[in-house]
């Protein structure tokens, strides 16, 4: 097995980061400047003025750290049993070692910046201002360790003194220590080996994300290149770099955090967390549109379209339909989908009927979608009166041809000599263009007056009334933010949702568990469930628990997305009619043959996809994500694209949908921050990320067929017998009822 | 008069139709050879990207010295390396859709979504802005034809025409492309690469595909703009489709298509309509194209399949 190789190689690469990369950063300033520590206890300061901060059992943690890495190289080795006994123990070593090591290294950290603000404090109190209170302020000059950072400008406050920038923001770990976590991590799942049991599960998993893993490595190895090549390394002007090893320090800390800034306000910060989610509610949609076409075997490139169907119907829903809120939101949801559906089902249509090939259609009504939109929301648009006479003409035969095709008779004449007919209605309808187009006396322009235009030079519509409104966040728990701004800790009813939440996991548990007939009993447990926690967290006091809830624009639309996931995948996996479209899109011939209505099903397909990624109009228009609730111009339909990545991502299925979307909706809230972390670093570079991980799945992440094609890997897992498995060619899905594209 | 306008809006047609049927031709040696290709867009943008940028850097120290120096080469340093980037970016295409056999048009609509990316970072690191390159100098100069002038690449792209038919039907390369597209199988057991002649397909619509974005840049205009082919990539894989597949075909499908972007263009001066509208009428009528109400076309058999070797 090359378990063992990889094992080693990665405890190498370790070890010599150890040596070279930072360990952990120390201090990191506006313009990403920073300070870092490499092991043991040597600073390379690109800010020029941060006061180095000795760390205690810096040497200690670099000695452990050597003996585990040593240790999980020199284990490959081995024989199988002590083999994996020694990743065990020296995984664990390190994984323990590393912690702890940054357990001292944030304490550290804190006790400067406690020391540095005390300094600041001191100083103040030698030139006092009539503002201060002097006592105060003495009294935390005199005992600092026992506050925290912040009591102590809490308290510094009270005595009149504003601490404006706190010393050692940023401090975190760096690379290296980061690679020996992961070193750690893997040498203890490979130990965990040893238990048998674990094995199968294990592999599986391993098999599974193997291919989305590996892509978004790469991906994220192809933007180092780019992010090393664009950005220079911060430093403080003045600041000269000496010799190879601080250069090297410094491209290694500057690529890291580019990484850190993608991820960490994310993962580490509520309001983060809120707005990746935010970020990641169209990409649900839009990921779950473009995967439950590829479930039937379309291509649905057209998501970008159907956004802006969506958004247009949504927006005209919430402005016009009267009436109270519990009638007029829903049916300025369901009024998105329904544009999005339509837009959808008529490229689907064109493929059913015709033949026509649904990728180039979905582009090329992206193209037109667009066009449409930038013409509601432009100003005044203007037709000439000969123009005008032109479009009405062509509007009247239009529409006698759809009632020609509607009356069986004239129908049946019309499937006679169709050439003819087409060519007959042609020429006329040359001939009276060529009539009307002439110009006339008394001809004025036509200017069309939208009534849902907001006046002035930006492309946007009225604000939507206040009965068709999806509530921000803070709004939701009853924040208004023009009083109180930032982040708002509000006493919040906990015990319902947890209860909730519980009830789910318990409907889950009995669908395992409990027989399939027993559908009453499987619903009245989780039932039950939901109730007995609802009393018992009422009854511990749970009712009313202060969270801090941040600015985003989260909204209840990303509650509709994982409604609209749970839907997907119940239409999916438990209708009759999912099974056709899965059938349809795994082998056309054979789901004919079994009975679906292939046509039917392709524009159904098309249809409900559509409607999924109309309903990102939920969150741009009805949730206001766009500064405000208006249907604008710049609503970002590239979302649709990135729906593909997503998609693909998460391998067509609902749940690693919602996984991708959030992964992609972190990359994206860091892609913000990327613009005002670094100076040559835009958001561009995440769209860059999304399309490799797209290319890179498609090539099923460079691995061998071991891991991608799922006959083999069934019988590398040892699920199938070794002679299930013949070297065929497979055939390919993707193949409508009419073959070819024209 | 009415003459003198004819010929403008034909003359304007022309133009408007070179990088659709530079990229179509392209287009057509990959498709006869299997592999579909909707990378044409971003091609195009990587090409008009790259004769952008080195025409811009091989003029730079000349022009620091002279406001408006004259470098007769800048812009044919720019088409070749326009052609030589084109190649490797049709070559990733190919590279996976034809050694790791992935899903063509899932692989070609990465390399478009790259187009969109790629350029923005690049130009931040180079302009310090997302959207627009540093205008050129140096543009491809243009040759009369009578009161006309048109850019060389306008006459390349005609000239063309009848090349890419003589190599498609009438030579034995042309003939074992068309092979591997038909039946793959009774190609390979007659001897001939299979994906060799893939990779040769793609490659080539790469450097015709990166040729009509260079026109785009540095033929029709002075700087790349992102996504500034604006959809030409997939109206030309219509053309070809409209234009089943033979050089001819595609050369009147073009001609079309460049028409009514030339009336666009004349209707756009004009306040007959409103530009948005203007704007999606050749999408709709692509759309109406491909729709069969104006003829049918039959594909290469092998389009879109994987090969492999038994």
């Amino acid at each position: 097995m090359n378990e063992r190789l990889a094992l080693a190689a990665i405890a190498a690469l370790t070890l010599l980061s150890l040596w070279l990369a930072p360990w952990s950063a120390l201090n990191r300033e506006t313009g990403a400047r920073s300070a870092v520590l490499l092991l043991p206890n040597r600073i390379v300061d690109f800010t020029d003025r941060t006061t180095p901060v000795q760390v205690p059992g810096q040497g200690a943690v670099l000695v452990l750290s050597v003996i585990a890495l040593a240790g999980v190289a020199a284990a490959s080795a081995l024989r199988e049993r002590p083999r994996r006994v020694l990743w065990l123990v020296a995984g664990a070593l390190l994984v323990g070692t590393s912690v702890w090591g940054l357990g001292r290294f944030a304490e550290a950290v804190d006790l400067q910046r406690l020391l540095s603000v005390r300094d600041d404090v001191a100083s103040a109190i030698e030139r006092p201002r009539p503002t201060f209170d002097l006592e105060v302020l003495q009294a935390l000059v005199d005992a600092p360790e026992e506050l925290t950072i912040e009591e102590m400008v809490a308290r510094a406050r009270e005595g009149g003194l504003i601490i404006r920038r706190l010393p050692y923001t940023g401090a975190a770990l760096g690379p290296a220590a980061f690679l020996c976590l992961v070193t750690g991590a893997f040498a203890l799942l490979f130990g965990a080996r040893l238990v048998k049991p674990l094995n199968r599960p294990l592999d599986r998993a391993l098999a599974g994300v193997a291919v989305p893993a590996v892509s978004i490595l790469l991906a994220l190895a192809a933007a180092a290149v780019v992010i090393l090549a664009l950005q220079p390394t911060p430093r403080a002007s003045g600041f000269e770099i000496e010799g190879w090893l601080m250069a090297l320090t410094g491209r290694l800390d500057t690529l890291w955090f580019a990484y850190y800034t993608l991820f960490a306000d994310s993962l580490g910060t509520v309001r983060g967390f809120a707005d990746s989610l935010s970020f990641a509610t169209p990409l649900i949609f839009t990921g779950l549109a473009v995967g439950l076409g590829f479930r039937a075997g379309l291509f649905n490139i057209g998501a970008p379209g159907q956004m802006v169907l969506g958004a247009i119907f949504a927006m005209l829903a919430g402005l016009y339909l009267p009436g109270p809120t519990w009638l007029v939101l829903p049916l300025s949801v369901a009024a998105a989908a329904l544009g999005g559906g339509l837009w959808g089902a008529l490229p689907g249509w064109l493929k059913a009927r015709f033949g026509a090939n649904e990728v180039i259609n979905t582009i090329l009504l992206n193209f037109v979608a667009a066009s449409l939109l930038l013409f509601l929301l432009s100003s005044n648009p203007t037709f000439a009166a000969p123009a005008l006479r032109v479009i009405q003409l062509l509007a009247v035969v239009v529409g006698v041809m759809v009632v020609a095709l509607l009356v069986p008779k004239l129908r049946g004449v019309m499937k006679l000599r169709p050439r003819l007919v087409f060519a007959l209605v042609g020429v006329a309808l040359l001939v009276g263009a060529t009539i009307v187009s002439q110009p006339r006396p008394g001809d004025s322009p036509y200017v069309l007056n939208l009534p849902f235009r907001m006046p002035g030079s930006e492309p946007k519509s009225f604000e939507l009334q206040h009965t068709a409104r999806l509530p921000r966040l803070p709004a939701v728990f009853g924040i208004d933010l023009r009083e109180t701004p930032g982040t708002n800790v509000v006493p919040v009813d906990v015990a319902l949702p947890a209860a909730l939440l519980l009830g789910l996991v318990a409907l889950v548990a009995a669908n395992r568990w409990k027989r399939p007939e027993r559908y009453a009993a499987r619903v009245g447990s989780a039932a039950l469930v939901t109730l007995l926690a609802y009393a018992g967290l009422t009854a511990l006091g749970w009712r009313e628990a202060p969270l801090a809830i941040p600015p985003s624009n989260l909204n209840p639309s990303f509650l509709i997305a994982m409604a609209a996931a749970v839907f997907v995948h119940y239409f999916l996996f438990r209708t009759r009619f999912g099974y056709e479209l899965r059938a349809s899109g795994l082998s056309p011939r054979a789901a004919e043959y079994g009975g679906a209505n292939l046509r039917q099903n392709i524009v159904m397909a098309m249809a409900i996809s559509g409607a999924l990624a109309g309903l990102t109009a939920s969150h741009y228009v009805l949730g206001g994500a766009l500064e405000d609730y208006a249907l604008r111009q710049s609503i970002p339909t590239n979302d649709g694209f990135d729906g593909i990545a997503v998609a693909l991502l998460g391998g067509n299925s609902p749940v690693g949908i919602v996984l991708a979307a959030f992964l992609f909706g972190v990359l994206k809230n860091g892609g913000s921050l990327l613009n005002i972390t670094f100076s040559n670093l835009t958001r561009d570079v995440v769209s860059m990320i999304l399309a490799l991980v797209v290319l890179f799945i498609a090539a099923k992440g460079f691995l061998p067929e071991r891991f991608t094609n799922p006959l083999r890997r069934a019988k590398a897992l040892g699920d199938l017998p070794a002679e299930a498995v013949r070297d065929e060619p497979r055939h390919d899905a993707r193949e409508g009822p009419e073959e070819g594209r024209g | 008069m009415e003459t003198v306008v004819l010929l403008t809006l034909l003359a304007s047609a022309l133009r408007a139709a070179t990088p659709l049927l530079l990229a179509a031709l392209g287009g057509l040696f990959s498709e006869r050879s299997g592999v579909v290709n909707i990378a044409l867009e971003g091609i195009m943008l990587f090409g008009a990207l790259t004769a952008a940028l080195v025409t811009y850097y091989v003029e730079l120290p000349f022009v620091r010295e002279a406001t408006g120096a004259r470098v007769w080469y800048a812009p044919w340093v720019g088409l070749l390396a326009a052609m030589i980037v084109g190649a490797l970016v049709a070559g990733v295409h190919a590279v996976v859709s034809i050694r790791y056999k992935a899903d063509q048009i899932i692989s070609a609509v990465a390399i478009n979504l790259m187009a969109i990316g790629v350029p923005a970072v690049i130009l931040t690191g180079l302009f310090g802005n997302s959207t627009t390159s540093g205008t050129i100098t140096n543009r491809l100069p243009m040759w009369s034809l009578g009161p006309f002038t048109f850019s060389p690449l306008v006459y390349l792209a005609f000239a063309l025409v009848p090349v890419v038919w003589f190599v498609v039907f009438r030579t034995p390369f042309g003939l074992r492309l068309r092979a591997v597209g038909e039946h793959p199988a009774a190609a390979d057991s007659v001897g001939i690469s299979v994906t060799g002649m893939r990779y040769a397909g793609v490659m080539l619509s790469g450097v015709l595909a990166a040729l009509g974005g260079a026109y785009l840049s540095i033929g029709a205009f002075n700087q790349f703009i992102t996504e500034m082919s604006g959809g030409r990539g997939f109206i030309a894989l219509a053309a070809l489709i409209f234009g089943k597949w033979h050089p001819l075909g595609v050369l009147g499908a073009t001609l079309l298509f460049g028409a009514f972007q030339a009336l666009e263009t004349q209707l756009g001066g004009s306040a007959l309509l409103p530009p948005t509208v203007v704007q999606s009428l050749p999408f709709i009528l692509t759309m109406l194209v491909l729709a069969g109400f104006v003829g049918r076309a039959v594909a290469p058999k092998a389009i879109g399949k994987p090969f492999t070797k038994s």
